[in-house]
């Protein structure tokens, strides 16, 4: 890790794409998190017919009583400049939480897939029914219920009742009947836990079909809503953190320190925790700029195409779309679709140096 | 070699049984389908006559599309919640009669009690001053307006005294009796073989693919009209981008090739920050558009053309439609392959055998092809079984933008339109094309390598 910030150090010293990169991601992050406070003289979804597309630039015209659309207007007479300001702040506050939540599960599954590889994961027959008890509880009482009492509109008591089950249903299977069972000598047999089978075929289940897709499916079986879009986004995007993070586990395990604690006999949590959590979150977090640079192209082409997200979402996609009605009006595109590319090209820039310093280190 | 072929193959079929199975699943999971959609459609415009006739039209469609049956051989739900619940019209009585259930937990006391507010309510449809406590016992689920709008019925309506006098009973009843948390304990319920899935399982496997929701058409025959135009554009920009990535590639890899390397790898990186959309509109606009060069029909496969037009004629006019869309598709796939091909033949450049045929001084173009390109295949050969169906994804963009009538188009429509047989053909299709492009890969495998060798075991 100490490594990795030097590394880092050293490139911000010697490269200056890399300088710039990270100066427009710096300036980028500050423009998403002041816009509301910005002094626009439009709101995104102002219309104003009788402005429709107009063209950028057009200092003619302005007047004292109507303000510039400095980038001109789409069809509904829609500002370009705010859409295009906002649809980054849309943009980013997608794909950063669903890439941040894709991370954790990605790194969650596959250590330990990565871990039990070579399914040295044993389990006890009688952890193993506990286990396969708690799931069905855990998905009735912490979804079905929650979803059911969310749409009925029921009082949150019921919600917080069956939360209260989902969690301690499961903890009270685990910590009194699995002890219990434990006194059978059948249920005290170790059985392999195929953790890593159960990890690789789920990610050939997700990756069977291409990714678009498999969203563009899965949105068409819920209402266009953005956190139902970002559940589908992490749904589909976790394979890659997992298959990485699964990859570099495998690594770390072999060298000689990893397998020196393991002699020392440090506990599971340690070993994962201390000695190979460190050593392969570089390589996570250049894939977590990656995703996130894929991210922003995928939710601008959602909403380019309009599965998935409500149409009154302030977003890239939708200005983008707006060319579809004019194909002589290239503002619409030129500008969203500039910025677009802009944040996408700094975020490759700067996992693509990364990688470079990363790999000149590794034999 | 034919016995592994055959095992992988054969192992491909519980995977499309999975995928399928779970599509299926999920898309019935979904309480509003497209026909209930248009069937629901304007509650209110309809005076109350035909309320009963799209009542009974409602029901009709569920059983055509076997909705009134259960969906799985099992079924889990709330203890509350009785299964039938389906049958009830329209959807915003249906949602109510749910919270009734929810809340009170205890299903036929509330059944009981709705019965009687719907015969109270007809019998009393007439009389104007009590429409304000229907319409209360119609939306609320608190008991004290329930028994409140219960009770000043029963005292306002004399002329049904009886009805109401039950309807009063029935709401005291399961206001009383209401059973707060235990309608939230799951119960499990079997259902045999008289469900949705086992029917279209067979269905299936006769070979019933199923029909288009919105234009009645068998699936397969719409895939097969779709699956031909979407094909030419794969595999020609597959084949341009291949070849130009190896072309590109040689030429980066050259002793002397710096010049193009310092020419081409920033290009085609910051070609590769552009996503696929944007790429194709910007080159529409550039070059399709009247507002810049029009050079380019825009739109369509140029169906228009007149019949009996010699064969290199029409060919010309379909090259005129797809050249753009192929340039678009080859654009945005060549940096990753480019990139991908230059390092892979880059480290076959510090190999023994390359050295070896530098030291027996052979040209430097007979080094490159004959001898690193051979040992490059390897890891391509991999490259491009995972990279042709990903251009699946690349191709649905560029056939919405030019509008060709292919399988990515037909996917985006059929999923606006919620239609899903169509969609269910399509994800078996790709899943298809994609498990079929690994076992060629691995077919090629050895004979890029004759080193590989599969066993059936």
């Amino acid at each position: 890790m100490n490594r990795f910030l030097s590394d880092i150090v050293r490139i911000w010293q010697l490269r200056w794409a890399f300088r710039l990169a990270l100066i427009y991601l710096f300036l980028f992050l500050l423009l998403v998190i002041l816009l509301p406070w910005l002094p626009l003289s439009f709101q995104p979804n102002d219309l104003d017919l009788g402005q429709a597309f107009q063209p950028p630039f057009q200092w003619a015209n302005v007047t004292s009583a109507t303000p510039l659309h400095w980038l001109g207007t789409d069809a509904l007479g829609r500002d370009v400049l705010s859409n295009t300001l906002f649809g980054a702040r849309t943009a980013v506050l997608i794909s950063l939480p669903v890439m941040l939540a894709t991370t954790v599960i990605g790194l969650v599954l596959g250590t330990a897939a990565g871990f039990y590889a070579d399914s040295s994961g044993k389990i006890s027959r009688a952890s193993f029914s506990g286990i396969l008890l708690s799931v069905p509880v855990f998905l009735y009482f912490g979804m079905y219920v929650p979803s059911q009492a969310f749409l009925l509109k029921l009082p949150p008591a019921v919600l917080l009742l069956s939360m209260g089950i989902a969690i301690l249903a499961p903890f009270i299977l685990m910590k009194v009947l699995v002890p219990a069972l434990k006194r059978a000598t059948f249920f005290t047999k170790q059985v392999p836990f195929p953790a890593d089978q159960v990890v690789l075929r789920l990610i050939e289940v997700f990756t069977s079909i291409p990714r678009l897709v498999i969203i563009l499916v899965l949105a068409s079986f819920m209402p266009p809503s953005v956190v139902l879009l970002s559940f589908i986004l992490v749904l589909t995007y976790w394979t890659d953190t997992a298959r990485l993070t699964r990859a570099e586990t495998l690594r770390v395990k072999q060298l000689p320190y990893f397998e020196a604690a393991v002699s020392a006999g440090a506990s599971t949590g340690g070993l994962l925790m201390r000695h190979a959590l460190p050593n392969i979150l570089a390589p996570v977090i250049v894939s977590f700029i990656f995703g996130l640079a894929g991210l922003l192209a995928l939710e601008s082409t959602l909403s380019f195409l309009g599965i998935g997200v409500p149409a009154e979402l302030v977003s890239w996609g939708r200005t983008i779309a707006g060319i579809r009605a004019n194909t002589s009006a290239w503002w619409l595109v030129v500008f969203p679709g500039g910025f677009l590319a802009l944040t996408v090209l700094a975020l490759q820039t700067c996992s693509y140096y990364i990688l470079n310093a990363m790999q000149h280190h590794s034999p | 070699m034919p016995g592994y072929l055959f095992k992988r193959l054969v192992l491909v079929l519980p995977m499309l049984w999975l995928i399928a199975s779970l599509f299926f699943l999920l898309s019935r999971l979904l309480p509003q389908g497209l026909g209930a959609g248009n069937i629901l459609k304007g509650d209110e415009q309809y005076s109350k006559g035909s309320k009963e006739s799209r009542e009974r039209s409602y029901r009709q469609y569920l059983h055509k599309t076997q909705q009134d049956l259960p969906l799985f051989y099992f079924s889990i739900h709330a203890r509350a919640e009785p299964d039938t619940l389906y049958r009830v019209y329209p959807e915003s009585e249906r949602l109510h009669l749910r919270r009734l259930a929810w809340k009170y937990g205890n299903w036929p006391l509330v059944s009981a009690y709705y019965s009687g507010v719907k015969q109270a309510h007809t019998l009393a449809a007439q009389q104007d001053q009590l429409q304000p406590h229907f319409e209360a016992l119609h939306t609320s689920t608190v008991a004290p307006a329930i028994l409140a709008a219960a009770s000043s019925i029963a005292e306002a309506d004399q002329e049904n005294a009886f009805q109401t006098a039950i309807l009063l009973r029935n709401a005291k009843r399961m206001v009383e009796h209401r059973q707060d948390y235990l309608g939230l304990l799951p119960t499990l319920s079997w259902n045999g073989s008289k469900n949705q899935y086992h029917n279209w399982l067979t269905e299936v496997l006769q070979g019933n693919f199923g029909t288009s929701y919105r234009d009645h058409r068998a699936v397969p025959a719409i895939l097969a009209e779709a699956i031909g135009n979407t094909f030419w554009l794969l595999i020609l920009s597959m084949a341009i981008s291949v070849v130009l990535a190896f072309e590109l590639s040689i030429l980066m890899v050259r002793q002397k090739g710096r010049k193009w390397r310092r020419l081409f790898l920033p290009v085609l990186f910051l070609t590769d920050s552009i996503p696929t959309f944007v790429l194709a509109l910007l080159l529409l606009v550039l070059l399709a558009s009247p507002a810049f060069l029009q050079l380019f029909p825009v739109y369509g496969m140029g169906y228009y053309s007149p019949a009996g037009l010699p064969w290199h004629e029409s060919l010309a006019r379909q090259v005129q439609f797809m050249a753009l869309p192929v340039l678009c598709l080859t654009l945005a796939n060549l940096p990753y392959l480019t990139n991908q091909v230059y390092r892979s033949l880059a480290t076959t450049g510090n190999e023994d055998y390359t050295r070896t045929a530098r030291a027996k001084g052979l040209s430097e173009t007979r080094i490159i092809r004959k001898h690193m390109l051979r040992n490059a295949w390897l890891p391509i050969i991999t490259l491009l079984s995972d990279f042709l169906p990903a251009l699946v994804a690349g191709a649905l963009i560029i056939e919405t933008i030019f509008a060709i009538p292919g399988v990515g188009r037909l996917l985006l429509t059929a999923v606006q339109a919620r239609d899903y047989p169509v969609m269910m053909g399509i994800v078996v299709i790709v899943a298809l094309f994609k498990m079929l492009s690994h076992l060629v890969a691995d077919a090629l495998y050895s004979l890029a390598d004759p080193r590989i060798r599969y066993t059936s075991s």
